[in-house]
């Protein structure tokens, strides 16, 4: 029930009926909302529901095919982030737009003026708004050494130094510390104070708590729910998110939501007293890269058969350098590799996938598969020359085995030779892994940020895959920047920072604190 | 994303369709826009036009010769096409002409093959001329391999270090030059001995299409069967889309490249062997005389089909005599052909965007 | 070699090296902003054949220079329309744009002049600077250059100081590097792309003006012989920044110098290999010299809102 007295203040901006459409795909419908101004406004939902889209309507991204749009009660059509900019509306979105070999004031600077460029006077103003808001900002330091946090507050920056009436924020906690998330709702807090609005879309429940003045969620491209009191009702706004009761959930799964206590569910005998024989060792890892910085800082661990280790850190801090090295991409600069008796340090990938090491890459799109070609040639992409005789490829056997691994897999798809582009996302994650793990001598399974951008639904057929593949004996490394993934999933947990190991520890909700510390450096 | 099937036979399906339409709707513009331009130099189009029928059909000799031709074009289109399969542009058609005519030269006439038992007289110099195309192919491979350089630019470099060699060459007595008599000696080598001369279809000379038409036509079944049923078809495409996740694969992207430049550049050194000891029948400044350039406006027109390559060089194999013609009868320079085929390239390039699909 | 040997061999290779400056640093622009210009070669052959024919019509070789650029405008707008309002591939664009100039000025110049003329035209005048004009042995040989050089230095100067100190410059970077953040900060990256290739345009006009009115006062079919794809090489090899452009263009221009300079010191080197260094030495340096990885990293790829 609305507020009596909220209904007084004029909406800053109201849509109305707004449907979008992208080919055969509704992203949004019929979707109605309105942002006061001064208020903190959540847009909660899961993956795939609707909030980017949403965001990218207000930003003039996309245009609607249907509703109509109000800004301060007179009609708001942007063609484009200009028309949004001039009206006042700024975003900071879930994919960074910063130019890596600039610097941060010239970052800043670009689409403010036109002509002349007085960079000092930019620098200083910048100092001073990062100074009020309770933060340090180096204005002439490269986008390239900044850490994902530091960037973020670029981006944050640049919209209020605009001085925005409207700010939106599209998915910000996902790249952050526990404690940066602490200072960027304080200054969602302090802009709305200020009179502006603020849409911060998230699906973590744990900020909604925190920061919501009101709270919208959406599901499956509709507005299934509204809020004014939302820490009071977050149990029914979970249920309308994800239409069903988090009892019922996987509970590895709704643990990715932050709901309640993450519970483990390990299905299997926990490792034993007797020492087993390690399945990969990793000794000394070392990465420095071309310009001479080092990336990964001797990294050693060992992984059982069968145990799930988790790499926890935020992005940036060497992980995408380990997962390189471990599936044969990248040479490290100093270290060594061993699965078994076998040493692995220098193998490519074709090497390190006859050895029995399974990858499921952090970047699907960039390293994990081809758009372009068929789903049968993506899930066999690694295993072509088992279906080659005397340089011909065996189509007929390739497609049915595919078709085979799809209905084992649940990967959804009109067919095998659909091409790879037209699978949602959950579907092309199933896809992978089912490449990955149906290696007939998996012994080593490393999954780097697996569930990124997924539904519940693919969340939990990700996380059974990973189970059965320990029930297989492999050893998986589960490299996750989601610490809530990690404690419900992961044995035990290193943390990464800087390229170092920071620490160990069993993944228990009770070392929660700890691991957030190390995370953010300190060593414990 | 609407549902695209992805299918690798050789015929035309669904997905091929407007390909076509867009390459037969290129030509038919270029074409008008051509008439329009013999109008606008004051020239009569029905002279021109029947002009240009003479000089390709008009005899069985201009018959033959646009056959000829076509051969070379429609090697360097099926070289282009099989490494823009990979993704990689092969701009350097006319240098690796230059290159396989120079090695043909060389070994027909100093390397003793004139004196080899059956066949092989012609069969040794085309192998050179294989050999040193597919050297100057490989090398831009190499460069992209290890210094990661743009394949566009360092394949026209080596066309223009190409052309210029083979100037050097039969101009340098020491080199390919024939002996200087008198200062007014022509700079341009000896005729090839005949055994090196590759042997006529019907043995006739007033319909001079020799075995290379053949060979052309087993060079690109091949090629199509290669990159529609092969392994290595699937590998290129791989590579071509996404290097790095077919690396991730197991696929050698090293391999892939230097391979697909490779085999481009021995396609078009073949092209040059076939000119040379099929028609030409010897070596002088001006040797590829373009013929690089048709054959990469042939594959680009081609949209990847082989089956396009084909006919699109044999469309600009006529064309060519046509345009000759033209020039020699009714006065129509023959830089027209090449104004109509940039405006097949670049009618071409727009077109992509109207059907919705990268070029 | 004599000092007076020395000054001219300076002399030509800057000589030599104006044309590869002017449509280098056009070249320069357009590709910091993202598009790949390989149609270098084509706009430089308008631009030369442009003025040509201007000169020739008109009897003043400023108005034919005026012409000249006048006439590669549609080619640099059709450049600008091909890769950024139909994102056509960049390559096969440029290929086609250079086939289709060369037939058509080819075709044209017959036309116009028929098939073996060499006909005269009125060309640029030299312009000898004030003081420096006057070092002896040097002044004269290195400094006594077509006025058009003194007008392109200051170009590539008022360059340097757009792309270093005007917001238009900070887009440009951003336009080549991270077409997104340019779009999400509210400038239209079809509008940066459009400038940087008319720019390109405007500078291979002049390039190719003086190539034909500025150099050797005729025109010749296919008369630029690569100039553009040496000038695409020497971005590349600066490593995309105007000074390494400047340095390679001038690198380039020596090395076309030398085709004349050795034969008159007795250097018996055949002329055909001079003609190829050159070229020679473009490919050394794309294919080894320069270091991997350093091009604007939207290069060659047409800006879709996502």
């Amino acid at each position: 029930m609305r507020d009596p007295a909220q209904t007084l203040t004029e909406p800053l901006l109201a849509l109305q009926g707004v449907t979008k459409r992208f080919g055969s795909l509704v992203a949004l419908s019929k979707a109605s909302l309105d942002i006061l101004p001064g208020e903190v406004h959540c847009i909660l939902g899961e993956n795939g529901a609707g909030k980017s889209t949403l965001c990218n309507l207000i930003f003039g991204v996309h245009v609607p095919d249907k509703g109509e749009m109000r800004l301060r009660g007179e009609i708001y059509r942007p063609t484009g982030p200009s028309d949004a900019l001039a009206s006042g509306i700024a975003m900071v979105h879930q994919h960074f737009s910063l130019v890596h070999d600039m610097t941060v004031v010239d970052n800043v600077i670009l689409g403010q003026q036109r002509g002349l460029v007085n960079t000092r006077a930019w620098a200083q103003r910048l100092e001073r708004l990062a100074n009020d808001y309770g933060f340090a900002l180096d204005p002439y330091a490269k986008i390239d050494d900044l850490s994902v946090g530091e960037r973020q507050r670029v981006e944050i920056v640049k919209c209020l130094i605009r001085e925005p009436r409207l700010f939106v924020l599209d998915e910000p906690t996902a790249v952050l510390l526990p404690d940066e998330i602490a200072s960027l709702l304080a200054i969602c807090g302090r802009v709305a104070a200020g009179g502006a609005a603020v849409v911060l879309v998230t699906h973590k429940l744990a900020e909604i708590k925190k920061a919501a003045n009101r709270v919208t969620v959406l599901r499956g491209g509709r507005v299934v729910a509204r809020s004014s009191d939302p820490a009071g009702e977050i149990d029914a706004l979970v249920r309308a998110m994800i239409q069903g009761d988090v009892k019922a959930l996987d509970r590895s799964a709704a643990s990715t939501l932050g709901v309640g206590e993450p519970g483990r569910v390990r299905i299997g005998d926990p490792p034993g007293e007797t020492p087993t024989p390690e399945a990969v060792q990793i000794d000394g890892l070392t990465v420095i890269d071309s310009q001479g910085v080092t990336r990964l800082d001797h990294f050693t661990l060992a992984i059982g058969p069968g145990e799930i280790v988790g790499v926890a850190g935020v992005e940036g801090n060497g992980q995408s350098e380990l997962a390189a090295v471990l599936s044969g991409m990248l040479e490290p600069s100093r270290g060594r590799v061993f699965l078994g008796d076998l040493e692995t340090t220098h193998l490519g990938p074709k090497e390190i996938t006859a050895a029995g090491i399974g990858v499921v890459p952090e970047d699907r799109h960039a390293v994990g598969c081809i758009v372009e070609m068929s789903v049968a040639e993506n899930i066999f992409l690694n295993r072509l020359d088992g279906f080659t005789s005397f340089g011909f490829l065996r189509r007929k056997e390739l497609v049915h085995a595919a078709r085979d691994l799809m209905a084992r897999f649940d990967v959804r798809a009109a067919g095998p030779d659909i091409a790879f582009s037209a699978l949602s996302g959950g579907n092309q994650q199933k896809a992978v892994l089912a490449r990955e793990i149906t290696l007939p001598n998996l012994t080593f399974l490393l999954a780097a940020q697996p569930t990124r951008g997924l539904d519940v639904g693919a969340v939990a057929a990700v996380y059974g895959h990973i189970r059965a593949a320990c029930q297989r004996d492999a050893a998986v490394l589960l490299i996750s920047s989601e610490l809530d993934e990690l404690m419900a999933v992961a044995d035990r947990i290193v943390v990464l920072y800087r390229g170092r190991i920071m620490g160990n520890c069993a993944a228990d909700p009770r070392e929660r604190e700890r691991i957030g510390a190390m995370m953010a450096g300190q060593a414990q | 994303m609407t549902d695209t099937v992805v299918n690798n036979r050789l015929d035309i399906r669904e997905w091929v369709r407007p390909s076509v339409a867009i390459s037969i709707s290129a030509v038919a513009v270029a074409g008008l826009l051509g008439l329009v331009l013999i109008f606008a130099i004051g020239v009569s189009v029905p002279d021109a036009l029947s002009a240009f029928v003479d000089g390709t059909l008009g005899s069985p000799y201009a018959i033959a010769a646009s056959i000829n031709r076509s051969i070379a074009f429609a090697l360097v289109g099926i070289g282009f096409v099989i490494a823009n399969r990979a993704n990689l542009v092969n701009v350097g058609g006319e240098g690796q002409i230059a290159v396989g005519g120079i090695a043909a030269t060389a070994v027909a006439l100093y390397g003793g093959a004139a004196d080899l038992p059956a066949g092989l007289p012609f069969l040794v110099p085309l192998l050179a001329a294989m050999i040193a195309g597919m050297i100057w192919g490989a090398i831009p491979g190499v460069l992209k391999i290890k210094v990661g350089t743009n394949e566009v630019i360092s394949t026209l470099l080596l066309s223009f270090i190409a052309v210029w060699l083979l100037y050097w060459c039969v101009q340098s007595p020491a080199l390919l030059r024939k002996p200087m008599t008198s200062s007014a000696t022509l700079p341009e080598s000896l005729e090839i001995p005949d055994s090196t001369k590759l042997p006529l279809l019907t043995g006739d000379y007033s319909f001079p299409v020799n075995i290379g038409l053949p060979a052309t036509i087993i060079i690109a079944i091949v090629a199509g069967v290669l990159l529609s049923k092969t392994l290595l078809g699937v590998q290129l495409r791989a590579v071509g889309f996404n290097p790095v996740a077919a690396s991730r694969a197991g696929i050698s992207y090293a391999r892939m490249v230097v391979l697909a430049l490779g085999i481009a550049g021995a396609l078009g050194g073949l092209a040059g062997g076939f000119m040379l000891l099929g028609d030409q029948y010897l070596l002088k400044d001006g040797f590829s005389s373009g013929y690089g350039f048709d054959g990469l406006v042939a594959g680009l027109l081609a949209r990847g089909s082989v089956v396009g390559v084909i006919a699109a060089a044999l469309l600009f194999g006529f064309l060519r005599s046509g345009g000759i013609n033209m020039e020699m009868v009714a006065g129509v320079p023959t830089a027209l052909v090449m104004v109509i085929q940039g405006l097949i390239v670049v009618t071409l390039a727009g077109a992509a965007y109207f059907i919705g699909r990268r070029s | 070699m004599t000092w007076e040997l020395f000054a001219v061999f300076i002399g030509s290779s800057v000589r030599l090296a104006v044309p590869l400056l002017l449509a280098g640093t056009g070249e320069l622009v357009s590709e910091r902003a993202g598009v790949l210009n390989m149609s270098i070669e084509g706009m430089m052959l308008t631009g030369a054949f442009g003025s040509a024919v201007g000169a020739w019509a008109t009897g003043n070789p400023t108005l034919g220079l005026l012409i000249g650029i006048v006439g590669v405008l549609p080619v640099a707008l059709l450049q600008a329309l091909l890769s950024n309002t139909l994102r056509a591939n960049q390559i096969v664009t440029g290929i086609g744009i250079n086939i289709l100039v060369l037939g058509a000025t080819t075709l044209a110049y017959r036309e116009i002049f028929g098939a073996r003329s060499r006909e005269q035209i009125p060309g640029l005048a030299k312009w000898n600077p004030p003081l420096l004009g006057d070092i002896p042995i040097f002044g004269e040989a290195v400094f006594q250059q077509v006025w058009l050089l003194y007008v392109g230095i200051i170009i590539i100067v008022l360059t340097a100081l757009v792309l270093r100190y005007t917001a238009l410059g900070i887009a440009i970077h951003a336009a080549g590097a991270e077409p997104r953040a340019v779009d999400k900060s509210g400038v239209s990256v079809t509008r940066i792309r459009y400038i940087g290739v008319l720019f390109a345009g405007f500078m291979s006009a002049l390039a190719g003006a003086f190539l034909s009115i500025g150099d050797i006062h005729t025109f010749t079919e296919g008369m630029t012989r690569g100039a553009g794809y040496l000038a695409i090489a020497a971005v590349i090899f600066g490593k995309w920044t105007l000074s390494g452009t400047v340095f390679a263009c001038l690198l380039f221009g020596a090395a076309t110098a030398l085709q004349f300079q050795l034969p008159t010191l007795g250097v018996n080197v055949p002329n055909a290999f001079l003609i190829m260094l050159p070229y020679l030495l473009a490919l050394l340096a794309v294919g080894g010299l320069a270091g991997r990885q350093t091009a604007p990293r939207a290069l060659g790829e047409a800006y879709v809102r996502r």
